[in-house]
């Protein structure tokens, strides 16, 4: 029965909190995490388009996921990241209130949720994972990075 | 064997001589009698059969071979040119781009065997190639061609040692009445692919016979280690003649020459006879030996001049680009590192590093011009395009184009065909108008569509125009009216210019009726999108009755630019110095107001003020009572002056994607990395004007 329970599908998250919530992060889409740095405005594009960053030579586009999730802006603090993500080839980074650790979730016990579209914040949800006693949601990233005002 | 390794190469080649053939043919339709024009489709026609033979595509080469009977025939002078032949010849052409197409595609010919123009080639011959008379004469002249193209070249195999081991195998051969020939093989100078070419020879013979020894040996032959020559000693049952069929019968075999091996005559003969031919050779071209001989008799084929190229793979190019945009990158940082250091009185480090500099500079323009091909390449194939839609539309029309030679970068030249042919198949359907009403208005009856490309500062200018009815703005405005593109209301209010921009969106075609050759719709805007994602732009310059043209505008590179670095409201922009003509200084004073925008007096033009702090959403640091730093900035005959709050100098940059998930910006075409690692963003100064 061990040997069963060891084979299930898993799948590893970083977990990041934003405001009083936790998110999680598929780590495999996840190319890098740094620091807050100089990020140079574009103009004439959405607000939660805060710029972009050089990264290894790179131009990257970085997206405030508060905006982007319809969260009020905060003032920066120390513990203020940018997540790396690469989707289809393309990069872009994602400015997170903090990156706690790496979580293992199991599949299973991962659930679908009901996409409350008056809630702009749901709309970003790919499922609620649990972490322990407490749940975290699961971001859906195509979603997160598509352009929608 | 295995070919699949040349058949890039074979594409490429085969696509060069169909677009060769074409040319040629359209200059045959042109002059008739031109033998020269005949002589060349011939060697295309033969090369091309010889070429699709070797990689074995038989239907390819069939039809290859029944065109080159027809032009064997024309050069003899038993065939005459005429119209019909010559459309026949166009389908045929049409036919082999459909193989090469289908071969492109998944290495494979297809099944089509084209049997019609086949059928239609060989009763040009029956029916026309009556005349006996005329064919004996020319047939000589070939042969007299041969022995002094042979003459020309060293039987080198001559040279061949025939060791004892050698000597042993040929005699046992002769009693099997297998006969032993010494042939030297001389490959084009032209040809790339030597050791490919030799491979072919070397197949070609196995299957005839053995080859006992070849000079140079086997493995340098595979490895090119050898010049344009080699040599072999053959033994087959086969005539001679046959055997040199066969070699020559490989694409870009210069000649073959040979001769049975006579054992009897023994070496001290042979040597002699080597001495001999050398002396006569002296004798009979007088200046020179062997090699600067035979370069010399190529000229007298009438070969186009050995150019010395190489292909290389556009990947590689891309690569050697990347690297140069990063040595160009640290190159920066240096300098700004060297900026930043108090010190800097270390005069050797500083000249150091300007001399990096104008390395840099020097390698990415050689860089550049290796990615340059002239627009030539795509071009050339529109005056057949022309001619077929003249014939299809009933339309008399003829195409002048200037400029094939400017040079544009590699992928643009690539993607820029389709867009040019839409636009003059654009200037043939609507433009031109029949010849009943060209006659009414007084034009001549043939219409006339242009191409005109020139290099202006860093752009390239493609203008396709005609001289046929223009765009009638008016129908334009009805007609977008009537698909409800635009309001009646909006419609009073909309510039002329604005209106002829309605032309350029989705499923706008003015056409009364859909043809197979435009109309359907999809037209302008393709080729609008398709420039614009060359970072290019179009523009629409049309009056009724006279014509319009289309004035396509290309950055003449997409990677590297020298940029006037400026800042705005504490934030550094990149403007391409090749768009910023003059940087004036203005006194707010000076600047006036017409019709509620801002404008300068410049030396007698009156140029139209766009403030960038304001544009990029900023606020200027600049006290607005100081003089203003304005750049002039130019996009073909209109100028508009950029003010901007400093000038911090010139910049070689390197242009950077900003990546897909940051939607179009109008006014930035893209960043760059500066040398202190900050990104910075790049001003597109002709969305500006």
């Amino acid at each position: 029965m061990d040997e069963i329970a060891l084979v299930k599908e898993t799948t590893q998250y970083i977990k990041i909190k934003m405001g009083d919530e936790m998110y999680g992060i598929d780590i495999k889409y996840i190319d890098n995490i740094v620091r807050m740095q100089h990020i140079t405005r574009v103009p004439k594009v959405p607000t939660y388009i805060k710029g972009v960053i050089n990264l290894r030579g790179e131009v990257i586009p970085v997206f405030s996921l508060r905006l982007k999730m319809g969260m009020e802006e905060v003032e920066e603090t120390k513990k203020f990241r940018i997540i790396i993500i690469k989707l289809d080839g393309s990069y872009v980074g994602l400015i997170v209130d903090e990156v706690r650790e790496v979580i293992t979730l199991q599949n299973d016990l991962t659930e679908k949720v009901y996409r409350d579209p008056s809630d702009p914040t749901q709309n970003f949800l790919l499922g609620v994972g649990k972490d322990g006693d407490n749940l975290i949601s699961l971001l859906d990233l195509n979603e997160v990075v598509a352009e929608r005002n | 064997m295995d070919v699949s390794q040349y058949l890039d190469i074979f594409i490429d080649e085969t696509r060069e001589h169909l677009q060769n053939l074409n040319t040629q043919i359209l200059a045959l339709e042109q002059d008739a009698e031109n033998m020269d024009t005949v002589n060349e489709i011939f060697r295309a026609a033969h090369s091309l059969k010889g070429m699709a033979g070797t990689m074995g595509y038989k239907r390819m080469q069939t039809l290859t071979h029944d065109m080159e009977n027809v032009f064997s025939e024309v050069r003899n002078g038993a065939i005459k040119v005429n119209a019909d032949m010559i459309d026949i010849l166009f389908q045929c052409l049409d036919a082999l781009e459909e193989y090469l197409a289908a071969i492109q595609e998944n290495a494979d010919e297809g099944t089509n065997d084209n049997e019609h123009l086949i059928k239609a080639l060989n009763v040009i011959l029956e029916t026309k190639g009556g005349a006996v008379a005329a064919k004996e004469e020319p047939k000589e002249e070939v042969k007299e061609d041969k022995p002094a193209a042979g003459g020309g070249l060293k039987e080198k195999w001559r040279d061949i040692k025939i060791g004892d081991v050698e000597r042993h195998v040929i005699e046992e051969a002769a009693k099997e009445n297998i006969h032993a020939y010494g042939i030297s093989v001389y490959v084009q100078e032209t040809c790339i692919l030597k050791a490919a070419r030799a491979f072919l020879v070397f197949k070609a013979l196995e299957e005839l016979g053995d080859v006992i020894v070849s000079v140079p040996s086997a493995q340098d032959i595979e490895d090119e280690r050898f010049e344009n020559d080699f040599s072999i000693i053959f033994l087959t049952e086969h005539s001679l003649e046959k055997v040199i069929g066969a070699i020559k019968y490989v694409s870009e075999i210069e000649d073959a020459i040979g001769e049975e091996i006579k054992l009897e005559a023994a070496e001290p003969a042979k040597t002699t006879a080597v001495a001999k031919k050398a002396d006569t050779k002296v004798a009979v071209k007088d200046d020179k030996p062997a090699a600067p001989a035979k370069s010399g008799e190529k000229k007298a084929v009438g070969k186009a001049m050995a150019s010395r190229t190489v292909r290389v793979d556009i990947e590689k190019l891309d690569v050697l680009m990347n690297l140069v945009s990063e040595l160009i990158i640290s190159k920066n940082s240096l300098v700004s590192v060297a900026a930043n250091e108090v010190g800097s009185s270390n005069l050797a480090f500083n000249e150091q590093i300007e001399y990096l500099e104008s390395v840099t500079t020097n390698l990415h323009e050689s860089v550049m011009k290796v990615r340059m091909v002239p627009i030539e390449s795509v071009v050339s194939k529109f005056p057949r395009m022309i001619r077929d839609l003249s014939k299809k539309l009933d339309k008399k029309m003829e195409l002048y184009m200037t400029g094939e030679e400017t040079e544009l970068d590699r992928t643009v030249v690539d993607e820029i065909g389709d867009p040019l042919m839409h636009l003059l198949r654009n200037s043939a359907d609507h433009g031109l108008e029949s010849a009943e009403v060209r006659k009414a208005r007084g034009k001549s009856e043939v219409g006339s569509i242009f191409l005109n490309a020139y290099q202006d500062g860093n752009n390239v200018v493609i203008e396709v125009g005609d001289d046929g009815n223009g765009i009638d703005v008016e129908a334009v405005k009805n007609k977008a009216i009537e698909r409800g593109t635009i309001t009646p209301e909006q419609a009073e209010t909309m510039a002329d210019k604005d209106i002829i921009d309605l032309l350029f969106l989705p499923s706008f075609s003015t056409a009364k009726q859909v043809s197979d050759v435009s109309g359907r719709g999809v037209g302008l805007d393709v080729v609008k999108s398709k420039i614009e994602a060359l970072s290019g732009e179009i523009e629409t310059r049309t009056k009724l009755g006279e014509g319009s043209t289309f004035i396509v505008r290309l950055p003449l590179t997409l990677a590297i630019i020298q940029a006037l670095m400026v800042v705005v409201g504490g934030e550094k922009y990149a403007i391409s110095l090749g768009s910023v003509q003059t940087i004036e200084g203005i006194s707010p004073s000076e600047v006036k107001t017409v019709q509620g925008k801002e404008v300068i007096h410049l030396r007698g033009k009156v140029i139209p003020l766009v403030r960038l702090d304001q544009v990029l959403d900023v606020e200027s640091t600049r006290n607005p009572e100081d003089e203003m730093t304005v750049l002039i900035a130019k996009k073909g005959d209109r100028l508009a002056g950029l003010v901007v709050d400093d000038l911090l100098g010139q910049m070689e940059i390197v242009i950077k994607s900003m990546g897909k998930y940051i939607g179009k910006c109008k006014l930035i075409s893209g960043a760059t990395i500066l040398g202190d690692g900050e990104v910075a963003l790049i001003l597109d100064a002709n969305a500006l004007i």
